[in-house]
């Protein structure tokens, strides 16, 4: 998935998959932050944005 | 347990390991100022087992606790994840007992793949080093050589004991109590006290572990059950059915209800602002908000404002539906509304509660979230549950102990119960056994349950019959059975799984080459004819642990260590001055059994211990027995001459992988079936109306078994119970077979098997989803190349409308 | 750049994820808000499309948990 959308021109940080069970508190808050500082780096998304003009 | 809440992410530490955590520090205070000096983050942490527990030098409690050494062990791992891979976890113990399922092999990982260290020894004492605060401890190790070590922290692994409060309520309630203070019970009404009508579960009922407790409560609940059975639905009312309103076609008109729970939403969100934008969102004819949107009243309220506004959609923001989606579901039944014409999204645990340093932010987020919700909302429709019907009888596989328990308090709460039992005759391998580990003879009781159960009307036994076949689900299962070639069809509802285990045949220790080397069973053979060849026996060996705790079988069989001791005593009660060695790996006499390793080893049994790469040899030389086996205090090989050798052997499931597949049921690496949940449902597999009970789900004693006979049985009736009132869900997947183009994928993806081709009627060949077995995990859904699946509640063009609520900024 | 808005669409799973999330409120935890929650049955509920549509309706980044 990863690599067809990074084809596309999405950046590899913008897709995450994750597998929490219900019990993982923690490891959802850490995706959380992880997820955040790499799209923050990144910045907001560019491509494939509906043009509402 | 304080260990516990320092490991817990919601304790005073936040998960954080640290010595004196303590809270709040006033550095003013001489107190904390010595604490917050001592404080640090432990390097070396120690566990001593059996504080309070297995002593009657500093306390009065010569039993087991049973729990302690399996949560020392789980605590030093948590440990570690949390503090990195240099913490130094060590655990000093007597005999690690970790006899419950999957445990053995937990404690295997805390040594192999953790590196828990295990000291097996005696503590001596601790003393604290004025300058550095550390702790010295003293202790004697197995060779009897004192040690002396330093660790930062010290957790005692205290036991369990029973409070005077509850014992002076046994007192007035007039039940009888063993020594200890625990209620004493029957090995075969394991559940029942010394009283009529009163029951016993959990660590009253003697010291144990989540799952026995769990099991234990649904067994009392059974014998209560049967002893109420004729006062059974005397006393219930019916409740009142509120017609559903047709909205079909009408233009949604949304209600959304903003909850405040209390401050815990509005004291980091402003509620009144998202109500009032809430208003200004596509459809939404009315916005409220709410101080308490689940209190009784505000329900009430909600109930009128659907009828006066004529609402047919309802949004409520609070917080999480996986708590409180039904109650609010309920609501809307109360005001004529389906109850799927509901969506509600979580502005607490997911915004107010996560972001409270963030008011402006959660703010706009719950806007989104309400926005989103309400998309999705409009597109609601009203969902049918399908009724399923219940077939009222029972087929139990296994006529043994558990399975005949489970069997009797069916039958006695009046429902048919049919038992298949491959053999000729009922009551499997308790037949082999002889007395219970508080001493009840097992073949009088167990031939009077085989009596009551052959007698019993609503119990039909088919000895000598295979199961065949399996088709159906809950309520309605099928199955062909065959006795002696001949075929026949049952038609039941609730299938309990009772195949039970058996007795591992032994290729070690020359087993089979002579006849002085038996197994447990065939001694108590010998004890239940009185077989004369014990006279003759004046120096008796056991061997623990032949065929468990190795790598081919990893796991612990339970029941040995207490048969050997149980039957040691036996022999020396019988002959008091023979010689008896018991060589063990680690002692596993848990709860008020330990009283029986107490008294073998007043009566003179001796115990030696090896390990598992220094096994003991058996040799026959002229006719001689010889075991060789290394002294654990002389640290030296010694040899003993035998007249009879005994192993103690595993306890293997039937492994039946056949019937596993009929019932779609999992069985775990060592072939015991896999239950619901190993803490909370240890007698029902995740399949919809299938139980487990016996020694098939792992090795246990007599009162284990019964117990959780009952337990299935409990749980078996809760469903039956609901005969009239046992609706699928609503959120299932559904097909549009126009579209349908017969590809098969969703016939092969779906784990549960719900989807299959019509082989009749107008859209034959044509897949359709089987509510009753839907999931609805829209697996198919997303599968479909053809978009002819709909998984209702979730259906996608609802998610499309929430991925879109997101983007609009208004 | 930190203060700046993004949003990373989520879909969690009802079963695991979304009950962590409910964990993670119940302990107090703190994480940035820039997530979006969209409740899902099971993550084998996914799709392409979904995240698809979720870029082009302006999605900063998408993020599937079971």
């Amino acid at each position: 998935m990863g690599n067809l959308f990074e084809h596309m021109g999405i950046e590899r940080d913008r897709i995450h998959f994750s597998w929490i069970s219900s019990a993982e508190a923690t490891k959802f808050v850490d995706v959380v932050k992880e997820i955040s500082d790499k799209v923050r780096a990144l910045g907001p998304n560019k491509k494939l944005v509906k043009d509402y003009n | 347990m304080e260990f516990e809440r320092i490991l817990s992410a919601t304790g005073p530490t936040m998960g954080h390991v640290t010595t004196f955590p303590q809270l709040p520090i006033n550095p003013k205070k001489k107190k904390d100022k010595l604490l917050a000096e001592k404080r640090k983050d432990p390097k070396k942490i120690a566990w001593f087992q059996c504080v309070g527990s297995r002593d009657i030098n500093k306390c009065d409690n010569p039993y087991c606790s049973s729990v302690c050494c399996m949560y020392a062990v789980k605590e030093a791992i948590i440990a570690k994840e949390h503090a990195g891979g240099d913490l130094d976890c060590s655990i000093f113990y007597m005999d690690m007992r970790t006899p419950g399922k999957e445990f053995e092999k937990f404690y295997q990982n805390a040594k192999d793949k953790h590196g828990v260290n295990f000291i097996r020894s005696r503590v001596h004492s601790v003393t604290e080093n004025p300058q550095t605060h550390d702790l010295n401890i003293r202790y004697v190790d197995e060779l009897g050589q004192i040690v002396h070590d330093t660790y930062d922290m010290i957790v005692l692994s205290v036991g369990l004991e029973i409070s005077n409060e509850t014992k002076e309520l046994s007192h007035k309630l007039g039940i009888d109590l063993t020594p200890n203070g625990f209620c004493k019970t029957d090995s075969f009404e394991p559940v029942s006290s010394s009283r009529d009508g009163i029951y016993v579960s959990g660590v009253f009922n003697n010291p144990k572990d989540i799952p026995e407790s769990v099991l234990d409560a649904s067994a009392a609940a059974s014998a209560a059950g049967d002893a109420l059975s004729a006062a059974r639905n005397t006393l219930t009312k019916a409740i009142e059915k509120i017609p559903e309103i047709n909205v079909i076609g009408e233009r949604p008109r949304i209600g959304a209800f903003i909850c405040d729970c209390g401050s815990n939403i509005n004291g980091v969100v402003d509620c009144p602002d998202v109500t009032e934008y809430a208003k200004t969102l596509p459809y939404v004819e009315f916005a409220d908000e709410a101080m308490y949107a689940c209190s009784q009243d505000a329900q009430a309220k909600m109930v009128e404002y659907i009828k006066e506004k004529n609402l047919n959609r309802i949004v409520i923001a609070a917080c999480t539906p996986k708590t409180h989606e039904p109650l609010f579901q309920e609501t809307l039944a109360n005001a004529g509304l389906n109850k799927y014409l509901f969506e509600m999204t979580n502005i607490r645990n997911h915004n107010s509660w996560v972001h409270k340093n963030n008011p402006e932010i959660a703010t706009q987020k719950a806007k989104d979230l309400v926005r989103m919700a309400v998309a999705k909302a409009a597109l609601a429709e009203p969902l049918k549950e399908e009724k399923i019907t219940v077939n009222d009888s029972i087929l139990i596989i296994g006529g043994g102990l558990a399975g005949m328990t489970s069997a009797k308090s069916l039958a006695t709460q009046g429902y048919k119960t049919h038992i298949v039992e491959k053999k000729d005759k009922l009551g499997g391998e308790a037949h082999k056994l002889y007395r219970t580990a508080q001493g009840e003879d097992v073949q009088s009781k167990l031939n009077e349950l085989i009596k009551e159960i052959e007698s019993n009307d609503n119990i039909i036994v088919h000895n000598n019959t295979t199961l065949e076949s399996v088709d159906g689900f809950v309520g309605n299962f099928k199955s062909t059975l065959k006795n002696n070639d001949k075929e026949f069809e049952l038609e039941y509802g609730v299938a309990v799984l009772a195949t039970g285990a058996k007795a591992f045949v032994p290729d070690e220790y020359k087993y089979g080459k002579d006849s002085r080397i038996i197994t447990s069973l065939d001694l108590d053979k010998m004890f239940k004819t009185n077989d004369v060849d014990l006279d003759r026996v004046n120096s008796a060996v056991f061997i623990q642990c032949v065929g468990s705790r190795q790598p081919d079988r990893p796991y612990c069989s339970r029941v040995c260590c207490t048969h050997s001791i149980d039957n040691a005593i036996e022999l020396k009660e019988r002959k008091p001055d023979m010689d008896i060695f018991i060589l063990y790996r680690d002692i596993r006499t848990y709860g008020e059994r330990e009283l029986l390793y107490k008294k073998a080893r007043e009566l003179g049994v001796i115990f030696i211990r090896y390990d598992v790469d220094k096994k003991p040899q058996v040799r026959i030389d002229n006719s001689q027995l010889f075991i060789r086996v290394n002294d654990h205090v002389l640290n030296k090989p010694i040899e003993i001459e035998a007249d009879l050798l005994t192993l103690a052997v595993a306890l293997v499931p039937r492994k039946d992988e056949t019937l596993a597949n009929f019932f779609k049921v999992p069985l775990n690496d060592e072939g015991f079936f896999v239950e619901k949940h190993a803490k909370l449902g240890p007698a029902e597999f995740a399949t919809d109306g299938v139980f487990v009970c016996g020694s098939g789900h792992y090795p246990k004693p007599v009162n284990e078994a019964i117990t959780q006979g009952r337990a299935s049985a409990s749980r078996a009736l809760t469903l039956l119970a609901k005969k009239d009132s046992l609706f699928t869900s609503g959120t299932v997947a559904s097909v549009d077979p126009l579209k349908c183009s017969q590809c098969g994928v969703c016939v092969s993806i779906c784990p549960y098997s719900a989807p299959l081709f019509l082989t009749e009627g107008r859209f034959e060949g044509k897949a359709d989803v089987n509510a009753v077995l839907c999931k609805g995990c829209g697996l198919c859904v997303a599968s479909c190349r053809s978009g002819a699946l709909h998984l209702r509640g979730f259906d996608t063009n609802q998610i499309f409308s929430q991925i879109y609520a997101m983007s609009e900024v208004v | 750049m930190a203060d700046q808005d993004i949003k990373i669409v989520s879909f969690l799973c009802n079963w695991c994820s979304y009950g962590a999330a409910d964990l993670a409120g119940v302990s107090r935890m703190e994480y940035p808000a820039d997530i979006r929650v969209i409740r899902i049955p099971c993550s084998g509920r996914m799709s392409p499309k979904f995240i698809l549509s979720a870029f082009r309706e302006g999605a900063d980044a998408v993020w599937v948990s079971g």
